[in-house]
C-alpha cells in the first residue's frame, strides 16, 4: 500500500495545474459559459498539443498510453479550475471507442482524437432522463446495408461542437435493460440530426440531439450489434469515476478559497475564521472531501488495475454527488453575500456541483446499486 | 495510489482472521465491543484470554522496533485491528497496548521502557488512562490533581473521572500536577503506577443502559515510586504524543462492516407485511448509503495508516476519520433502530431482533464521538493546527 501520487503524476498534475491557472482563468470560465458555443478553438489547439486528448489512448495510436489513474489525476487538476469546454465529454466517449472498437475504427478514430482534430461526446440520455442503460430508447432499425435512427437524446454535453456521437441505440427488445442495445458513432453531419442546446445551470452546453430518419451505414457500429449494453456500463463507471475525480479537485478549490478568505474577512475586530461557528464548519467540509477522496481514490485504483468494481464506483460517485453539494454550498454560505455574485468563484463551483451531481447518475440511481451489490434481495 | 497488500501481509491478514475467527467461538452470549469488556467479570475474562492468545502470538507487540520484539511494520497493526474489529474481539488493551506503549517508545527513558514494554506484551496487566478530572475535561490542562515529589516517591492526591475500566486495572498512567506553581502546561507531569495499593478509592458511574464501564477515582496520600515518561513537569508533551496513538478506527469501522453484513442478512430473511424488508426502497437507498459511509471511513483510515508508515503528519485525517467514523455509528444506529420500529427498543432478550445489538449501539455511540477528544475538540484541531484559522482567546 502506498497512496501517494508517483513522481511522474505530481509532475502531470503540476503541468496541468499551471496551464489551465495561466490558460483558463476565471473569467475565461464566464466568457465560455455565457457564450452560445463555450468552446474555444485556441484553448483546445494548446491542450492538444500538450497530448491531452490522447492522455489515455494507446501508443500505437498516437495517444499517450498513460494509465486510468494518471488521466483521473488530470480530471482532478481540471476540475479544481472548472475547465469549461469538450475536453471531457471527449474523454469519456474515448473510452468506448478503445474498448468496444474495431481495428479499422480505432485506426481512425483515436489518432485523430489524440491529435485534437476530433470531439466526441457520449449520448447516454433521453428525454425520459433516466441513468443507465434503463434509459436507452433510441431506436436503431436496420435499413439496407446500415441501420435508420428516430428518437431523441437529451443532455448530451458539448454535442453542439461534438464530430460525433457514441450513441446508444436499441436494436432489439431484451430480457433486461442491459440486452438489446448497440452503440453507434454517429456524425453529427449526416442529414436528419437536429441539436439544440439545453439552457442549465452549469450553462455547461448540454444538448438535445434529435434523429429523424438518420441514416448511418454498418461500419458506424462500434461493437457488436445488441450487445454493447456492457461497453456502455463500463464506459459509464469509468465516466462516473472521472466525474469524480473531476468534482474532488473542485471541492479542493472550494476550500482552499473559503479558508483564506475566512482569514481575511475581519467583523467584530477579528477574522471571522477565529469563530468556532466557522471553524467547525470549515472542519466539516474538509472531512466531507476527504472521505470522498479517498472513497474515489480505491475505485479509481480498482479501475485503474484491470479489477473494474462497480460498487466501489457506484458507492463513489454517490458519495461525492452529496460531498461536492456540501461543501460549494458551505463555501457560498461562508462568504456571505459576495458568495453569491456571478463575479465570485466560489458560486461557479457551486453550479458545477448540481451539474456533477446528474451527469452519469445521481446519488439515489447509484445507492440502488450498491444496494443489489451488498446483498439484498431485489 | 496503491491500496494492495503484499503477499506476506495478506498472509498475515488471513492468519490474524483466522484466530479471531476462532476466538468469535468463546465470546460470552451477547457481548458487544470494548463496553462489555468491563461491565462484567466473564466479560473481562473473555478480554484476557484473548489477550494470552494474542501475547503468545506476540501480536500486542507487533508494530514495535525488533529491539523491542516487534516487526517494526504499521500496516501489520492495521491489519490486526480490521480482523479484530471485524469479529468484534476484545484482547487488545486500548490502554495499554494502544496507548501506552507507542508513546513509551517515543518518549520514555530506556529504564522505563524496558520495565514496561514486556509487562504490555504479556497481555496479563490492565492499564486504565486518568485523564479527566470533575473541572478539566477537553480543557485538560487545566487540571487540579497533584503529585508531589518526596525522595524517590510521589504523595498523590485529588480525583479523576470517567477512567474506564479503573475497576479492572492494575496499573495506571496519568498527568498530576507536579509543580503546581508552575506555568500552565509545564506543571505536571506523565506517571505510571500501581492501582492497586491503599489510598485508592474507586466508586463507578454507570452509563445509561447500566452497564459499569467508566468510574470516579479518588487519591487520598497515595505513596508510589516515581516513574515519569519524558521529563518532570513536561508531561503535557507527552500528552499530546499520546494522543496521536488514540485509535486509528478501523477495528471500529471492520465492526460497522461486519453489522451491516448482519442488517442485510436480516433485510432479506424478515417479511414485513409479506415483504422482505430488503424490498424496501428506503431500506435499500439508506443501508447503500451507509454502506458508502463506512467503505470510505475505511479508505481514509487506510490514508492515516500509510501517512504513519511515511513518517508524515497524520493530524487532518486521523481527527477526520475519528469524527467521521462516529458519526456514521450514529447515523447506522439511529437507521437500524428506525427500521426495526416498536423492536428497535428492545433489550438483549427473547422479543429482541438481532440480541439487542441496536438498542446498545444507539447508546453506546457516544463512547466514539466524545471520548479521546470530544468531535468539538478534533474539528478544534482540525481548524487550528490542520487549517491555521486564529485561534479564538
Amino acid at each position: 500500500m502506498d497512496l501517494k501520487l508517483t513522481e511522474e503524476q505530481e509532475m502531470l498534475k503540476t503541468s496541468v495545474k499551471d496551464f489551465i491557472a495561466a490558460e483558463c482563468p476565471k473569467s475565461k470560465v464566464r466568457e465560455m459559459q455565457e457564450d452560445r458555443v463555450g468552446h474555444s478553438p485556441e484553448l483546445w489547439k494548446k491542450m492538444a498539443a500538450l497530448g491531452w486528448m490522447g492522455l489515455l489512448i494507446p501508443e500505437k495510436y498516437e495517444g499517450m498510453g498513460l494509465s486510468f489513474q494518471d488521466g483521473m489525476v488530470v480530471m482532478e487538476e481540471m476540475g479544481r479550475n472548472i475547465l469549461p469546454g469538450p475536453f471531457m465529454s471527449t474523454f469519456v466517449a474515448t473510452f468506448a471507442i478503445v474498448e468496444a472498437g474495431s481495428e479499422a475504427q480505432k485506426k481512425e478514430f483515436l489518432p485523430k482524437i489524440a491529435r485534437g482534430e476530433m470531439k466526441l461526446s457520449l449520448a447516454d440520455m433521453e428525454p425520459n432522463g433516466k441513468f443507465g442503460a434503463g434509459g436507452v430508447t433510441l431506436k436503431a432499425a436496420p435499413k439496407g446495408d446500415g441501420f435508420v435512427l428516430n428518437g431523441a437524446k437529451m443532455f448530451v454535453e458539448m454535442a453542439n461542437v461534438a464530430d460525433y456521437l457514441v450513441c446508444p441505440a436499441r436494436t432489439k427488445e431484451g430480457a433486461n435493460s442491459e440486452e438489446g442495445i448497440s452503440l453507434f458513432l454517429v456524425d453529427m453531419k449526416s442529414p436528419g440530426i437536429l441539436c439544440e442546446v439545453v439552457p442549465t445551470i452549469a450553462m455547461d452546453k448540454l444538448c438535445e440531439v434529435k434523429f429523424e430518419n438518420v441514416s448511418i451505414l454498418h461500419q458506424a457500429l462500434l461493437g457488436e450489434k445488441d450487445r454493447g449494453g456492457v461497453a456502455l456500463k463500463n464506459t459509464l463507471r469509468k465516466a462516473a469515476l472521472a466525474r469524480c475525480a473531476d468534482s474532488i479537485g473542485g471541492m479542493q478549490a472550494c476550500i482552499d478559497m473559503t479558508v483564506a478568505y475566512m482569514k481575511e474577512r475581519v467583523q467584530y475586530e477579528r477574522p471571522i475564521g477565529a469563530f468556532q461557528a466557522i471553524q467547525h464548519i470549515v472542519a466539516d467540509t474538509w472531512i466531507a472531501m476527504q472521505t470522498a477522496r479517498y472513497l474515489a481514490y480505491e475505485a479509481i485504483w480498482l479501475e485503474s488495475g484491470g479489477q473494474p468494481a462497480d460498487k466501489e464506483a457506484s458507492m463513489s460517485k454517490a458519495y461525492v454527488n452529496n460531498a461536492y453539494k456540501l461543501v460549494s454550498k458551505w463555501g457560498i454560505r461562508l462568504h456571505g453575500g459576495i458568495g453569491t455574485s456571478r463575479e465570485h468563484d466560489v458560486s461557479l463551483y457551486y453550479l458545477r456541483a448540481k451539474a456533477a451531481d446528474t451527469a452519469y447518475g445521481g446519488a439515489d440511481y447509484h445507492n440502488e446499486l450498491v444496494a443489489d451489490k451488498i446483498g439484498l434481495v431485489k | 495510489m496503491d491500496f494492495s497488500f503484499t503477499e506476506e501481509q495478506k498472509k498475515r491478514r488471513e492468519e490474524f482472521y483466522r484466530v479471531c475467527a476462532q476466538l468469535e467461538k468463546d465470546k460470552p452470549h451477547g457481548f458487544s465491543g470494548l463496553e462489555s469488556t468491563y461491565d462484567t467479570e466473564a466479560g473481562f475474562n473473555y478480554h484476557l484470554h484473548c489477550a494470552r492468545e494474542f501475547a503468545k502470538r506476540g501480536w500486542l507487540s507487533l508494530s514495535w522496533p525488533t529491539e523491542y520484539g516487534g516487526t517494526g511494520n504499521m500496516m501489520d497493526r492495521v491489519l490486526f485491528a480490521e480482523a479484530r474489529g471485524y469479529h468484534d474481539i476484545p484482547g487488545v488493551d486500548v490502554f495499554g497496548v494502544q496507548m501506552l506503549a507507542p508513546t513509551l517508545l517515543a518518549c520514555a527513558s530506556e529504564e522505563i521502557k524496558r520495565e514496561f514494554l514486556p509487562m504490555i506484551a504479556s497481555g496479563e496487566v490492565q492499564w486504565c488512562e486518568l485523564w479527566s478530572e470533575p473541572n478539566a475535561g477537553s480543557d485538560l490542562a487545566d487540571l487540579a490533581s497533584t503529585a508531589i515529589r518526596d525522595g524517590n516517591d510521589f504523595i498523590v492526591n485529588g480525583q479523576k473521572i470517567w477512567t474506564t475500566g479503573a475497576h479492572f486495572a492494575h496499573w495506571g498512567f496519568g498527568v498530576f500536577k507536579t509543580a503546581p506553581q508552575g506555568k500552565k502546561h509545564h506543571n505536571m507531569s506523565f506517571i505510571l503506577f500501581d492501582m492497586k495499593k491503599p489510598g485508592v478509592t474507586i466508586r463507578p458511574i454507570k452509563y445509561m443502559n447500566d452497564f459499569h464501564i467508566y468510574n470516579e477515582v479518588f487519591f487520598d496520600n497515595l505513596r508510589v515510586p516515581a516513574k515519569i515518561v519524558g521529563q518532570e513537569n513536561e508531561g503535557w508533551a507527552v500528552v499530546n504524543v499520546l494522543a496521536g496513538f488514540e485509535r486509528s478506527g478501523i477495528d471500529e469501522i471492520m465492526r460497522m462492516q461486519r453489522e451491516l453484513e448482519n442488517a442485510v442478512k436480516y433485510c432479506n430473511e424478515t417479511k414485513v407485511d409479506g415483504i422482505p424488508l430488503a424490498k424496501n426502497p428506503l431500506v435499500r437507498n439508506r443501508l447503500a448509503q451507509i454502506a458508502g459511509e463506512i467503505e470510505a471511513a475505511r479508505c481514509l483510515a487506510y490514508r492515516v495508516a500509510d501517512l504513519q508508515n511515511h513518517n508524515e503528519m497524520t493530524l487532518m485525517d486521523a481527527s477526520a476519520v475519528k469524527v467521521f467514523t462516529s458519526d456514521v455509528a450514529e447515523r447506522f444506529a439511529s437507521l437500524m433502530t428506525d427500521m426495526l420500529g416498536p423492536y428497535g427498543q428492545v433489550k438483549l432478550s427473547r422479543w429482541a431482533p438481532m440480541e439487542g445489538w441496536w438498542e446498545r449501539m444507539y447508546q453506546e455511540h457516544f463512547v466514539l464521538s466524545i471520548s479521546m477528544g470530544t468531535n468539538e475538540i478534533q474539528k478544534n484541531i482540525m481548524a487550528w493546527y490542520g487549517l491555521s484559522l486564529p485561534r479564538m482567546r
